[in-house]
């Protein structure tokens, strides 16, 4: 039994190549349209670095984040009902019957991943779309990325894309410092 | 792309915190007071809660049909699925099978969900009841409303003839039938966008090659780009094989005054001086056949007036160009080596949107020359033959002959476009002067000429003119505003269309399936036109239903394309793309039945049969000239309405370089007025770095006037008042980049 699990353990990633990515947002979109999260919170955004040097010599990045999906979640750590806990497969959620709304989580997370969506009453953060999963499809944000620039998969197979491209390429992911151990990492 | 915008969705990204400018600091003092965390804590706990986080689980569970579609949000047509629970769509998914975005879609095709649930969206017919632009309405029931259509068509037909009556329509797969109804009614005057758009591409690529062709951009080793902002104004699947191949190409060259994304991506910028592509274009040919590095075989094989290329072409050295279009010439001479060492893996892009400048045709025909000089005619990575799918047709009797000539004069005012389409400022010009005849009726169908002509103070002279007007859309937009008649249209979620089939290097068939039932009292424009012709006595022309219709498109089709059609709203004929089997024919549908280098049917009507340059007057002191484009979130004046892009990209603003703003004493984020010859605008300025000195750069299609359109409304600047009524006159392509503008801070 012990062994089985072993077998079947996952953990799921997301990989974003930063080249193919351009900005167009289909993915923000997406993820409002999957989730219905409500106007004006958004689970999931780009971050412009906005235009940098001075004409013609200029620079200009886009870097898509959300929820980190961190091993060492802070956010986990600080929740007080225990409504906020890691799936078998990595991903960070919150129980909602648990979550009493102090929203210490909000103020913890390093990435600023979680909103309070007052229309639900709940807190709003990416889920790596857990109900497409067991479908077979992948999150809403990895599967309308018009650039290609987006990839998901359980990085512990090594034959996986995620785990190829991390094989492959420089990466990085954000706040290293921070000791968080995300499951979101961008490669150039 | 914008600093400042960053910061604002920050705010809106991040959820309340921003929104109410508390700072995470100042929040940990609010949370440390026991009494808050209490009070927040009750009123919590009082409510239902979901079980997860994962709203989105619920519906998992539920039963979920999914419905093969085609978007509609912009020309593109990919390929869509709709999930839709107890008759309402609850979320768009890309069709995989699709060659248009290959199961993507951009932002506004995942937000054509709040196009379908806007809450302005017209609900029913409705009946001017105050003056025109007044916004008083009256409702009406279908009967009344089309009743109330037919009888003024008929009078104006009686006062004026048919032709007193113009029917100006943009592209869907439910336009046929308003074009069907305006031959029916016998009217010449039909109106449709490509002078505004892309005609000079297709004038140009047409007398070239007797055909326009598509770039084979996925298989392509080196592309160029002049002006095609492929990451914003995205077309697929050329923007989707772009970006997935950057790592793989070896290289991307954007040409572009202004630091958009596409030129954040490219391998090399070139920070063109506006309008003077046609320069920089004419020096690499002069490179290429100076140096010898065109496609010798090739050339003499199959194209026409190579003699005459290069004895035109001397005086067009890249030193020369290098004075024009501000590139070093070492760039342009090396650019042109690479584009002819690649060849014919290469490609020179030819765009869309072409609608620039005075030299907008000739510098169309130009990139048709590079790229035959480069023999990529034909060849995997370069410029293919289109092929579509055949579709079969339903009869309908034929149409009665027109009397009259169209009122635009075409085809003698403009002898190398496609008639049908018009020539829209020509047509506006002879409205406004009322020769060679009256025009007093207008029909509209998904059309914003208020947005999408220049100078939009005509275009009100010609609305204020008109005797009918009745619109077709699915939005209060500024032309319905000013419609004496609404007739509300299903989105595209509500209706079944007939099958599409576009010219691509693989010919596919799109069915559009019907996912929804209407909403409210809408209904597709079918319905509508045929009612319409009942009405006016023409019903003998659309004597058949849809599915009749959509029976007779797939008469020819085997049994597994019915089979993919009917299951996954997609059938992908196969074989294709069969390279090199046009060039084993050798003919093309010219004059000569070669490339035409030298353009024979140019030569025929007058026009430079070889491109010549025209240099574009500077922008006199204190004054800028006033570039537009598009951005990714928005479909030109189509989609500023929709809640979810907008809280992507509120408004436009004015870009400005830093220099010139300090200089006129404006800042980031500050209010400045514009005035051009024909109109004036306020609106924000961004200040940044990635436009020329010369030169401002605004968005299209926001500016809008329309109280309907609650969100849409007072946002930003519409372009269109600013911009100049200018042509190109072999084309009669709008001058979209020719206008100059001054720049105050407002007051």
């Amino acid at each position: 039994m012990k062994q089985n699990e072993e077998e079947t353990k996952k953990r799921y990633a997301m990989v974003v190549e930063l080249k193919k990515c351009f900005n167009c947002k289909g993915c923000v979109v997406a993820c409002r349209a999957e989730n219905k999260v409500p106007l004006p919170i958004s689970r999931n955004w780009i971050d412009e670095s906005g235009v940098r040097g001075r004409y013609p010599f200029l620079g200009m990045t886009f870097e898509p984040a959300a929820c980190n999906h961190c091993e060492d979640p802070p956010c986990e750590r600080v929740c007080p009902t225990g409504a906020t806990f890691r799936s078998p497969e990595g991903i960070v959620l919150v129980d909602n019957r648990k979550c009493v709304g102090c929203k210490y989580c909000i103020l913890a997370c390093p990435y600023d991943a979680r909103s309070v969506n007052h229309r639900d009453r709940v807190i709003e953060k990416c889920t790596f779309c857990r109900h497409r999963l067991p479908e077979g499809r992948t999150p809403a944000c990895v599967s309308t990325c018009m650039g290609h620039a987006r990839h998901f998969g359980d990085i512990l197979d090594p034959n996986s894309e995620v785990s190829r491209l991390l094989a492959e390429k420089d990466r990085y992911v954000k706040k290293k410092e921070a000791g968080t151990r995300p499951a979101f990492y961008y490669v150039y | 792309m914008k600093g400042r915008e960053e910061s604002d969705k920050r705010n809106e990204g991040r959820g309340d915190l921003g929104k109410l400018g508390v700072s995470r600091r100042g929040f940990l003092s609010l949370a440390a007071g026991s009494v808050a965390v209490q009070a927040a804590s009750k009123g919590w706990k009082m409510l239902p809660k979901e079980a997860f986080a994962d709203l989105g689980n619920r519906e998992a569970s539920e039963d979920v049909k999914v419905v093969p579609s085609v978007c509609g949000v912009c020309t593109n047509k990919c390929g869509v699925l709709a999930r839709v629970v107890d008759g309402k769509v609850v979320k768009l998914d890309g069709q995989p099978d699709h060659p248009k975005s290959q199961g993507r879609l951009c932002a506004r095709g995942q937000a054509m969900l709040e196009v379908t649930y806007d809450p302005n969206r017209l609900k029913y017919p409705l009946i001017r009841s105050g003056p025109r632009g007044s916004g008083r309405w009256r409702r009406a029931s279908w009967e009344e409303a089309l009743d109330y259509t037919a009888k003024n068509l008929l009078a104006l037909k009686g006062k004026y003839g048919p032709e007193g009556v113009m029917f100006s329509s943009t592209e869907g797969f439910q336009e046929q039938f308003f074009i069907d109804l305006s031959e029916a009614f016998g009217s010449p005057n039909t109106f449709r966008h490509p002078t505004q758009c892309l005609v000079a591409n297709n004038v140009a690529f047409f007398h070239t090659y007797g055909t326009v062709p598509v770039p084979d951009v996925a298989n392509s080793c080196l592309i160029i780009m002049a002006g095609a902002n492929r990451a914003e104004a995205i077309m697929t699947p050329d923007t989707i094989d772009l970006f997935q191949n950057l790592h793989h190409r070896n290289k991307f060259i954007y040409i572009d005054p202004r630091y958009t994304v596409t030129a954040s991506k490219a391998d090399i910028w070139v920070p063109i001086k506006p309008g003077t592509d046609l320069a920089m274009v004419l020096g690499m040919i002069h490179v290429m056949i100076t140096e010898e590095l065109y496609d010798k075989p090739f050339v003499e094989e199959y194209t026409h007036g190579f003699d005459k290329l290069e004895e035109h072409i001397q005086p067009y050295t890249p030193e020369w160009a290098s004075k024009e279009c501000e590139v070093p010439a070492e760039q342009i001479v090396e650019i042109a080596r690479m584009f002819a060492n690649a060849a014919p893996k290469c490609l020179f892009y030819f765009g869309r949107r072409s609608s620039f400048d005075r030299n907008q045709t000739q510098f169309r025909r130009a990139i048709a020359i590079i790229n035959a000089l480069a023999g990529n005619w034909d060849t995997l990575g370069g410029m293919l033959p289109p092929a579509s799918a055949r579709l079969g047709f339903t009869i309908i009797p034929p149409f009665p002959e027109h009397e009259a000539h169209r009122v635009d004069g075409l085809p003698e005012s403009y002898p190398l476009n496609n008639t049908k389409d018009g020539v829209y400022h020509a047509g506006r010009a002879s409205v406004l002067k009322g020769e060679p005849y009256p025009v007093k009726g207008w029909m509209i169908y998904k059309q914003n000429p208020l947005h999408g002509m220049p100078d939009r103070a005509k275009t009100q002279r010609m609305i204020d003119q008109m005797e009918f007007i009745a619109v077709i859309d699915i939005l209060p937009t500024d032309m319905a505003w000013q419609a004496d008649v609404i007739l509300p249209e299903a989105t595209y979620l509500e209706r079944e269309d007939p099958l599409h089939t576009e010219k691509t290097i693989k010919p596919y068939v799109s069915y559009r399936q019907q996912a929804i039932e209407p909403l409210f009292e809408t209904k597709p424009n079918f319905w509508i036109m045929k009612e319409l012709a009942k009405r006016l006595g023409l019903g003998q022309y659309f004597d058949y239903d849809m599915k009749t219709y959509i029976n007779n498109q797939m008469k020819r089709f085997p049994a597994e394309a019915k089979k993919a059609l009917l299951e996954r709203g997609v059938w992908v004929e196969p074989g294709y793309p069969r390279y090199g089997k046009h060039r084993a024919r050798g003919t093309f549908l010219t004059p000569t039945k070669k490339i035409e280098l030298y353009s024979t049917r140019f030569e025929k009507y007058g026009k430079a049969p070889l491109p010549v340059y025209e240099p574009l007057p500077e922008p006199p002191d204190g004054k800028y000239r006033l570039l537009v484009g598009r951005n990714a979130y928005f479909t030109h004046a189509a989609l500023q309405n929709n809640r979810w892009l907008l809280a992507l990209y509120p408004e436009n603003r004015v870009w400005i370089h830093p220099e010139e703003a300090r200089r006129i004493g404006v800042r980031d984020g500050a209010l400045v007025e514009l005035t051009s010859p024909v109109g004036k605008g306020t609106m924000k300025a961004y200040v940044t770095e990635a436009i020329r000195k010369d030169s401002i750069y605004m968005d299209h299609g926001f500016g809008h006037t329309s109280s309907g359109m609650e969100e849409a409304q007072g946002r930003g600047v519409s372009d269109q008042v600013l911009i100049e009524d200018l042509s190109d006159e072999i084309s009669g392509g709008v001058c979209y980049h020719e206008t100059f503008v001054a720049v105050r801070p407002a007051t």
